[in-house]
């Protein structure tokens, strides 16, 4: 694990988004999406942004169970520390997923190409 | 003869390399606080980072009237991205 | 512009080009290591002798820190620490001012080497005092607007005074022979100003320019800008003779609007002000003569740095302007100046504005300069770079992949999408195309592009074979017809399922001769992650190719060694693909073929139609008999029969499989066989005939979707006359002896009820078969399949009209491909 996490943090010194994830996040801009975090709040909203550490910006949210937390019930968007987040629930539609599996093998032959 | 032919990227020589061989199958999940799920595997990355399609969660509660009674959760979700830290 | 320089004027800007140069300052810093000449050759010691007799107002301002500076200030003078200790009287302006000398002190290493490297040209100088980032001035913009409207109006005549005082110290030396040339000048003044001895290079405008900054802001010191490019090669070090000097303008300057001018800064001066004079003069006096002051004009001179272009050209023309205009009496100035026509004014004043406006830019540029050293610019260039060419990138293009491999997703899906929306004409790059191929793959993916189309042409293909096939009616027709009347209307009840016989889908096969002795894909030899790992092998080796085709030339490009290279390449890959796909692993009776492990996961069938576009055709009709000879093997077969009569059973996981493979595996295959000819064909049909459960297969949707094809594909090579007489009679052997398999299992080969809708495809198959029957074959067809015939037209007379309509299509496809028409039933 180490010797793959090694490469990523050599090319964020370039300011990449050097995760495959936090692209494919990217793709998913202005899309709806649900985020549960992990004391069980489910938050609702457009996406507007997120990075390589998956902290999410989230516009026009809603709480999903908004009678059981009222105190945001007045907000409109929040940041979220990606740490907190339990789940992002994505739109299916928005997902294309033979090429999101591509892009996971190439980064996987990335890394271990990167490994040796 | 398969192990002849298996050129560089062939060889199974890191955890995450037997994670790949899963892409696209259906996978069952061990999450911290007694959850459980289980989806295809669209996407993961060397932070254990999941994307998972179709997914079912499964979350174990004790009931506490009784004594250990668990009791199934099941979720649905379409579409997942799990950040295991 | 070659008029009025913008370096020249920057002094005398009336508005709120007011004479501060931001970057005057900077000079202080530079280190003069890079200087053409040597101070020591150069300089005349006119330092000396300057007259300091105005600096007596220094004490009263800063307090007696004169001591080495007033005097002979020596090389070591310690102008942070004199600087210091006048900060008292500076109230709230020391504060700014003593912070910025802390941050200037320590970038001044890096600042010089920032200027050294940003504008090569600019001579270093030794830096007199605490370093200053030298945009102090522009902080202060707004103190400095004020003096501009006073300026207009009074400047001039005060202007004499203080060009009178700095004659005297003007008169220099050696150098150029100023008196000279200030004796030449006056003469030409009285008769006509403008015309400097040496001024071929200046037209006469310029001169009333330069003389109107000078009446304007006399307290300024207008013209140093214009000397600069000469003197500041010659001395670093004249400032040090002139440290007081100064060390105390950057105090002064924040006590705007004190009288003590005496430093040269000429942004801190206050129109009003009447100290300006001495300082003034000796920057306007000593052009030539690289005298004490010029250092003081270099480093309040705004205008030099930034000034790129100007700069090039300035120094000529700034030479013969300094020789011969500076030097003038303050009175010819003024006369001149009431001599400046009102063009002459106007384009003095659109020539203040211009530079002006581009201070403000420079200076709105500017806000942070200093703060970084070459190695952070660098760095950062280095970054951004980096960051053009990965977001210009467009994956189709060479020289991205960098990008692509950091980002493929998202590049792809972002050119998948755009060739989505507006342009469909526009060409998808290589990447695109593949994935667009691939999308519609995916079960409730909104897109069906390559799959569907396979689908309706396999339709269509049907269709034209019935066509023709109606064309040349066989005969017979009536006994046939005669038959079908004789039953149909005692049978057009809805079928109730007479049999409830369940058969378990696992054990269908079980039951079957030739797959009793087959088992699951996960048994000894290759198991279940053997086949994962082909299949992610061949995943790999796939976008190898992939990528090694799109750096590919186009064909027909001149052939090199680099394309020859490329082609090994590609064909070692093609090597590695092919293995990894398991073909020829040998057949086995007791364990399921690896390849066909392959395709009975859903990412193995989604690799078929990207494989196949990589193998040769020899390659792909291997694979092609490879399927067909374990047809009933195939998961999408085996468990998933019908039972006709009974509602559909299959669940959601194995309609989900089959639907894939019909999407991703039969079109692959449905091109192929239409490249075959009909030996071929004929091969195909023998080998499912010879090897294959005949009965389990025509159960199946993917089953009865293969034989379609098969049986449709011979027809049109038959109608299109490229079959061989031989091949022919080769066939329609064939296709007797695969009759008579599938004749048992045709009652049985609907899927559901009547009304379950999801007919069409047996209708299809039926009708490549009548067309295709000898008339004794047609006859036991419609005696097999008549329930289903009369029971769907019954149903049809039930439904609303569209709906009954498609239902009778759907009989009407099979009745017409052996010469029928459900309207003869009624």
């Amino acid at each position: 694990m180490p010797d793959m996490a090694e490469p990523r943090k050599s090319s964020s010194t370039y300011g990449r988004d050097d995760d495959p994830l936090t692209y494919f996040f990217k793709t998913l801009i202005d899309h709806e999406v649900t985020v549960e975090l992990k004391n069980d709040i489910q938050i609702r909203g457009t996406l507007k942004s997120v990075d390589q550490y998956l902290n999410i910006k989230l516009d026009d949210i809603q709480v999903v169970e908004e009678l059981k937390y009222p105190h945001l019930s007045s907000v409109k968007n929040v940041f979220i520390r990606g740490s907190v987040v339990r789940y992002v629930h994505l739109p299916a539609a928005a997902v294309d997923v033979p090429l999101l599996e591509d892009a996971t093998r190439r980064e996987a032959a990335n890394q271990a190409g990167k490994g040796k | 003869m398969a192990d002849a032919e298996e050129g560089p990227t062939g060889s199974v020589s890191e955890p995450l390399d037997l994670v790949r061989l899963l892409l696209d199958e259906v996978v069952f999940v061990k999450l911290r606080g007694d959850r459980e799920l289980k989806g295809r595997l669209y996407a993961y990355d060397s932070h254990m980072n999941l994307v998972l399609g179709d997914v079912v969660e499964t979350i174990y509660l004790i009931d506490e009237d009784d004594e250990d009674e668990d009791i199934k959760t099941t979720t649905k979700k379409v579409g997942n991205v799990i950040c295991p830290r | 512009m070659s008029n009025v320089d913008p370096a020249g004027h920057n002094q005398s800007a009336p508005g709120f080009g007011q004479a501060y140069d931001p970057f005057a300052d900077l000079r202080d810093n530079h280190d003069y290591t890079d200087e053409a000449l040597d101070f020591e050759d150069t300089y005349d010691g006119l330092g000396d002798q300057l007259d300091e007799t105005d600096d007596a107002f220094n004490d009263d301002t800063f307090g007696d820190t004169t001591a080495g500076a007033s005097g002979a200030v020596g090389k070591d003078f310690d102008f942070f620490g004199a600087t210091a200790k006048i900060t008292n009287a500076m109230e709230e302006e020391h504060q700014r001012f003593s912070l910025q000398q802390k941050t200037s002190r320590t970038v001044r290493p890096h600042a010089a080497q920032d200027y050294n490297t940003g504008y090569s040209y600019q001579p270093t100088q030794p830096a007199p005092k605490p370093a200053r980032t030298g945009y102090e001035k522009y902080k202060e913009e707004p103190t400095e607007l004020q003096i501009d409207a006073s300026i207009w109006g009074v400047a001039p005549k005060k202007a004499a005074t203080p060009a009178a005082v700095s004659q005297p110290v003007v008169t220099g030396r050696k150098m150029m022979s100023l008196e000279e040339v200030e004796a030449a000048m006056r003469a030409e003044a009285k008769q006509t100003p403008p015309v400097p001895l040496t001024s071929q290079f200046q037209p006469q405008p310029q001169y009333h320019v330069q003389e109107l900054q000078a009446a304007v802001e006399p307290g300024l010191y207008p013209r140093q800008e214009q000397l600069d490019p000469i003197r500041q090669p010659i001395d670093g070090r004249h400032q040090r003779g002139f440290q007081t000097d100064y060390q105390q303008p950057g105090a002064q300057g924040a006590t705007h609007g004190h009288p003590i001018t005496i430093l040269q800064r000429p942004s801190r001066h206050s129109p009003s002000a009447p100290g300006p004079a001495t300082a003034i003069p000796s920057p306007m006096s000593q052009p030539q003569q690289t005298p004490p002051n010029v250092p003081t004009q270099i480093l309040q001179n705004p205008n030099r740095l930034p000034a790129d272009a100007t700069r090039m050209t300035a120094p000529i023309h700034l030479s013969q302007k300094s020789q011969n205009s500076i030097p003038r009496a303050l009175t010819q100035k003024q006369n001149q100046l009431s001599e400046l026509s009102e063009r002459e004014k106007a384009a003095f004043v659109e020539a203040e504005a211009r530079r002006a406006k581009r201070n403000h830019k420079i200076h709105l540029m500017s806000g942070n300069n200093g703060l970084m050293t070459p190695q952070d610019k660098s760095f950062i260039t280095r970054i951004q770079l980096q960051q053009l060419v990965s977001a210009t990138g467009d994956p189709s293009e060479q020289g991205n992949e960098a990008a692509l491999a950091e980002d493929f997703y998202y590049q792809v899906l972002s050119s998948l999408r755009a060739g989505q929306r507006p342009n469909p004409n526009q060409p998808l790059n290589n990447f695109a195309q593949t994935y667009l191929f691939q999308t519609g793959t995916r079960r409730g993916g909104p897109r069906h592009h390559g799959p569907q189309n396979h689908v309706q042409r396999m339709e269509q293909q049907v269709q034209r074979a019935v066509e023709a096939a109606k064309n040349k009616p066989k005969n017979k027709q009536l006994v046939i017809e005669g038959s079908l009347g004789k039953i149909s209307f005692s049978n057009a009840k809805t079928p109730k399922p007479l049999l409830n016989i369940k058969r378990p889908e696992s054990g269908t096969d079980s039951n079957r001769p030739a797959s009793g002795q087959r088992t699951q894909p996960a048994s000894k030899g290759h198991d279940k992650k053997d086949t994962l790992r082909d299949i992610e092998n061949v995943y790999l080796t796939l976008m190898k190719m992939e990528d090694l085709t799109r750096s590919m030339p186009p064909p027909n490009g001149p052939a090199d060694q680099n394309i020859a290279d490329k082609q090994d390449e590609f064909n070692k890959l093609n090597e590695q693909l092919w293995s990894h796909l398991r073909v020829h692993d040998p057949i086995s009776s007791t364990i399921v073929h690896p390849f066909i492990s392959f395709i009975s996961y859903p990412k193995g069938k989604r690799a078929v139609p990207r494989v196949f576009r990589y193998l040769s055709p020899t390659q792909r009709t291997t694979i092609l008999t490879m399927i067909i000879i374990h047809l009933d093997q195939l998961d999408v077969i085996r468990g998933a029969q019908v039972q006709t009569g009974e509602p559909i059973s299959l669940d959601a996981a194995t309609r989900e499989r089959i639907e894939l493979f019909s999407l991703a595996v039969m079109p692959s295959l449905f091109q192929l066989l239409n490249e075959c000819d009909l030996d071929i064909v004929t091969g195909v049909l023998g080998l499912i005939t010879q090897n294959v459960n005949v009965d389990l297969v025509a159960r199946t949707r993917i089953g009865v979707s293969m034989l379609t094809m098969i049986l449709s594909r011979a027809e049109l090579i038959k109608q299109a006359g490229q079959a061989s007489e031989q091949s022919w009679q080769q066939w329609v052997a064939t296709f007797n002896i695969f009759f008579n398999t599938l004749e048992p299992t045709l009652h049985n080969i609907f899927p559901g009820t009547i009304t379950s809708n999801e007919d069409i495809y047996v209708w299809q198959f039926l009708a490549a078969i009548g067309i295709g029957a000898s008339p004794d074959e047609q006859q036991r067809l419609v005696f097999a399949v008549k329930d289903r015939v009369m029971g769907t037209v019954g149903l049809a007379k039930t439904l609303p009209p569209d709906m009954a309509k498609g239902r009778l299509d759907n009989v009407n496809l099979f009745m017409r491909s052996i010469g029928l028409d459900v309207e003869l039933l009624n």
